[in-house]
């Protein structure tokens, strides 16, 4: 499916001393199949930006599309079914007594048999590489234990759009290589992935677009390459290292995932 | 360092008193943590990875004496102590700020002038900047770098990066301790890495392929491409 944002703007307390811009005309797609990184710093507006792909938040002018269809209009339901929204720390909101339950409660909601159900528990722990956790107390978990484990709850709607709110802060680097796996694959499955982070050399391995927000505008839209390239302020290491060559070497081409830069710059040493 | 699960967050509980060991004894300069909790705490300050966590007064001045109130401090010298501890983090002018009007890097900044007011001997971070964009990531790791040889520090983390200059990494793993090591060693370690799923920043980890030995930031290592680049045109 694809998710458009035209012209979205979002005022938080309006009319009151707080009130302040949080969006300011934000217009964005997100095509079926993609992974679209979001970038930009603390207050940029990401995480309103992430809530209102699902309408949890609604644009205080601006609109979302769903394949064309303004998302204001459909049950909230399906919505959220959708489009499936991981929050920043979203082992905070784990409460069953077991792992399997916790994952079990979003289809349940969705009023599912109890064997679909169980499908989608196991398959989606499957996903997480958490199928070992089934029986445990969430609380008993380690942070990422109970982090995989909450994302497993969403996949468990088997959502065609994953907006992932900084999915990987505070993993360990294992965790994070096996977190950005899992957005490739749901990507591969021809759904697509929002991913929200702040570690700009995971969003560089993994997107096919970035966008670079900044005080609740879009600053940049783009491939990787075109993104970062023009924007050196929020580019990852790999970016930074072959643009501060690109003085003597013009013809280093814009590399940005880590295997193609460093084949870059190996060629430039045997050559 | 060490996996999620290894038992870095249950070390700092232990150290402060919010965990009893099962066995065993912890000691803070000679201090039982478990014992003498409110002892311990005024020696030893903990920040931790939530900015939103560390906080709780209405103004930032307020929370910054916060501890300080519970310690009997005489007003004068509060007023005094959290004027430096403010001033020590870089915040001048944000007295009067509320707090959640602040970025995550001023917010983790004013928990750490929270600690400092109280003056303990030992800080420590528990993932200070795991919630932080690059740019609080810099202000805090900044401010934490200028306290070194002022107080012993123990910075736990998951970015190998921001520790380089450590005197010693331990690697927790299992909740073992499996490696006392100086960065310099650990990042030519390709096993004890892998071991502990510790991975190299991608600065470090393309000059150690391209066999440039040990560049910190991006600039270092355009350099050190240039000059190697440089040194084969000479052999030529």
């Amino acid at each position: 499916m694809k998710l458009e944002l035209v012209d979205v703007w979002h005022v938080y307390s309006p009319g009151t001393e707080f009130e302040v811009a949080a969006l300011r005309g934000v217009s964005l797609s997100v095509e079926s199949g993609e992974i679209l990184g979001v970038v930009g710093g603390t207050g940029s507006g990401k995480s309103t930006l992430a809530q209102h792909m699902n309408l949890l938040l609604t644009p205080t002018r601006g609109r979302v599309l769903v394949d064309g269809v303004d998302a204001a209009a459909m049950r909230k339901r399906d919505l959220r079914r959708r489009v499936g929204l991981v929050f920043q720390f979203p082992e905070q909101a784990l409460f069953a007594p077991t792992v399997e339950e916790d994952v079990a409660f979003a289809p349940r909601q969705l009023g599912l048999g109890e064997d679909e159900i169980r499908r989608r528990v196991q398959n989606s722990l499957e996903a997480v590489g958490a199928s070992h956790l089934t029986g445990r107390f969430p609380h008993a978990l380690s942070g990422g234990e109970r982090r995989r484990v909450a994302i497993a709850g969403i996949l468990a709607m088997e959502p065609e759009v994953l907006v992932l709110d900084e999915p990987t802060a505070g993993l360990d680097p294992a965790a994070r290589e096996d977190l950005l796996g899992l957005v490739s694959r749901f990507r591969d499955e021809s759904r697509s992935v929002v991913l929200i982070s702040h570690d700009l050399d995971e969003v560089a391995e993994v997107a096919d677009r970035v966008c670079v927000l900044e005080k609740g505008e879009v600053r940049a839209v783009g491939t990787p390459a075109e993104v970062f390239y023009e924007n050196l302020d929020v580019a990852p290491a790999t970016v930074r290292v072959v643009s501060e060559l690109h003085g003597v070497y013009p013809d280093l081409g814009r590399p940005v995932r880590f295997g193609e830069t460093l084949q870059a710059l190996r060629g430039l040493l045997e050559a | 360092m060490g996996p999620n699960g290894g038992g870095k967050s249950t070390l700092v509980r232990l150290l402060n008193g919010l965990l009893k060991p099962d066995s065993g004894a912890v000691r803070v300069l000679g201090l039982d943590p478990a014992e003498k909790p409110f002892e311990v705490r005024r020696r030893l300050g903990v920040l931790f990875q939530d900015p939103d966590n560390n906080l709780v007064a209405p103004f930032v001045e307020d929370d910054v004496a916060f501890g300080l109130e519970n310690l009997g401090v005489r007003r004068e010298e509060m007023r005094e102590r959290v004027k430096k501890a403010i001033r020590d983090v870089g915040l001048e002018g944000f007295e009067r700020r509320e707090p959640h009007t602040l970025s995550g890097g001023e917010k983790q900044r004013v928990a750490l002038a929270g600690i400092l007011a109280v003056e303990p001997d030992v800080l420590v971070l528990d993932e200070p900047t795991a919630m932080l964009d690059a740019e609080g990531r810099r202000e805090v790791l900044d401010r934490i770098r200028k306290l070194r040889r002022t107080k012993t520090i123990l910075h736990v983390t998951h970015h190998l990066e921001e520790v380089l200059d450590a005197d010693r990494i331990l690697v927790l793993n299992g909740g073992r301790l499996v490696a006392d090591v100086s960065p310099e060693r650990l990042v030519l370690d390709a096993g004890l890495l892998r071991e502990n799923r510790l991975a190299l920043p991608p600065v470090l980890r393309i000059s150690h392929e391209l066999g440039l030995g040990f560049c910190r930031t991006p600039e270092d290592l355009a350099r050190a491409i240039l000059q190697k680049a440089a040194k084969r045109a000479e052999l030529r």
